[in-house]
């Protein structure tokens, strides 16, 4: 299925671990709205662009990391990224080949998946599900996409 | 941790399709909500993976607190002996105060006739530092740096120097979880001190913010009324300053007034806080953590002494924080209560423990 990975494992769990640090720095109510979820956006750039390096097993321990740091229910991140990881590692050879504002509208469908997954837990698991607000990371995470290709682009190779 | 996991991503997770490796997630991850639910072997799990996780919390708080080590450190001269002054005066004052609360008490107790049954009621007291806040719509947190290692248990109240602050909703090895009275889960017993209406403060998901949802429209209260916490609830000790009520307004549509309030606490300055221990002896004190650790259910929630129909009328849900329920559930008999005078007090969960009145 895959071939030979050309990303150091290492650079990718660096890099998520990085991520991971920046999605939650308490920041000023209004900004913390408009901020995007980094980590997320991290996962689904190598998961796309180095499946065989940053695969589930990243997702699924950062996923873990944010359950356990915000909170949350235990296994509702993990389950929401495995499943974000599981279609960017299916649909990597027709997403990495597209032209980046078309890859923005993958990110923008697979952000919405992510964000549905927890909103239904939450629903399911008798939690409040919000406002409308939680919603807001999405469209600046496809927003910021080109940018986070570009940033990250820079740490490797790209095909 | 990133090691270890790169060499097993390249070794037995890959010889996987994504198909069998999103289906082995998913499964732990289920199986992981499912324990987390019943709150026993989720506990534990999560007890490990908190340890894990706290030096990314400190590495998280740690520019807001370089910045204000920082500043302190370039601070002149000037603004110290300023700051000296003011702190002095403010600690006469201070001590002129406690004679009068001294003598007070002392009143209070012969008064009482229980001069030699009364304990202090704040027994012991652990200093921590905040490490990290998640101060959002739908979750106000506060990670501090104590944890079972400095004793703290679960449920147990913090306060800064001028209010209550939250309580402990998890514990960890070396940190502890504060969930915030704003937080939107939250909810405090209280009580108005100009008249001893009691009610429940619930958060809003805003640090300036405490919403009074329970309060019927005929309910005497203004604003600038201070509240306490009245006791009840097995949490909370009584007499703790909770807030300012800074709005009261009443639509003669309905039947609950709008009261919000502002939290006494600041709740999202406060670097150092205060755990407290409670001297059980004390008529204020809530009671002991192993009756509220051996309650089924949400402490709050089901009360040991329960009238039967108000047990009957809550169901017993899995709640995962402890002030979750009466949040919820107490809105129906409350709405019920002013036009019916004869029916049994509103079956309000944390109103129902033998407390000091």
């Amino acid at each position: 299925m895959y071939t030979r990975t050309r990303e150091s494992p290492l650079l990718v769990w660096i890099t998520v671990l990085i991520a991971l640090v920046l999605t939650l720095l308490p920041l000023p109510q209004w900004l913390a709205i408009l901020w995007p979820n980094v980590v997320l956006l991290a996962v689904l750039y190598w998961s796309t662009m180095a499946p065989a390096a940053g695969g589930m097993l990243v997702g699924f321990v950062a996923g873990l990391a944010l359950d356990v740091i915000d909170g949350s229910q235990l296994g509702q991140h993990a389950v929401a990224f495995s499943l974000l990881t599981y279609l960017a590692v299916k649909l990597h050879l027709l997403t990495r080949a597209k032209p980046i504002f078309e890859q923005a509208i993958f990110a923008l469908l697979a952000l919405l998946v992510y964000e549905a997954t927890l909103w239904a837990i939450d629903g399911f698991s008798n939690r409040s599900t919000g406002t409308w607000l939680r919603w807001m990371h999405v469209p600046v995470g496809a927003i910021l996409w080109p940018l986070v290709v570009g940033l990250l682009g820079r740490l490797h190779a790209p095909r | 941790m990133a090691l270890a996991g790169g060499a097993m991503n390249r070794h037995s997770a890959r010889d996987l399709a994504p198909g069998p490796r999103f289906f082995l997630f998913a499964i732990i991850s289920l199986v992981l909500m499912y324990f987390d639910q019943k709150d026993g072997w989720g506990e534990r799990i999560r007890y490990g993976l908190t340890a894990a996780a706290y030096p990314i919390q400190v590495t998280i708080g740690s520019p807001g607190r370089l910045w204000s080590a920082s500043s302190e450190f370039f601070r002149s001269r000037a603004s110290l002996r300023d700051e000296n002054q003011s702190l002095r005066q403010r600690e006469r004052e201070l001590a002129l105060r406690t004679l009068r609360v001294d003598a007070l008490e002392a009143e209070n107790a012969r008064l009482r006739a229980l001069n030699d049954a009364l304990p202090a009621l704040v027994k012991q007291h652990h200093l921590v530092n905040v490490v990290n806040a998640d101060l959002g719509r739908l979750r106000q947190r506060l990670i501090i740096d104590a944890g079972e290692n400095a004793g703290l248990y679960r449920s147990q109240s913090l306060i800064d120097a001028h209010g209550l602050m939250g309580q402990l909703a998890r514990v960890g090895p070396w940190s502890g979880e504060l969930m915030l009275i704003t937080d939107p889960e939250a909810a405090v017993p209280v009580e108005i001190v100009r008249n001893g209406v009691r009610t429940i403060a619930v958060g809003t998901g805003s640090a300036d913010e405490l919403n009074l949802p329970l309060l019927p429209s005929s309910a005497d209260v203004r604003a600038g009324d201070l509240l306490i916490t009245s006791g009840h609830g097995g949490v909370f000790p009584a007499g703790i300053p909770v807030g300012t009520v800074t709005e009261s307004r009443r639509d003669p549509d309905e039947l609950l007034a709008h009261v919000r309030a502002r939290p006494a606490a600041s709740i999202a300055g406060s670097r150092q806080l205060l755990a407290l221990w409670f001297d059980r002896s004390h008529p204020s004190a809530p009671p002991a953590p192993e009756l509220i650790e051996s309650l089924p259910v949400a402490p709050v929630a089901q009360p040991v002494t329960a009238p039967p129909q108000s047990s009957a009328s809550s169901p017993a849900q899995p709640v995962t924080t402890p002030a979750a329920q009466p949040a919820v559930t107490p809105v129906a008999p409350a709405t019920a209560s002013p036009d019916t005078q004869t029916s049994p007090p509103p079956a309000q969960p944390p109103a129902r423990r033998p407390g000091p009145r």
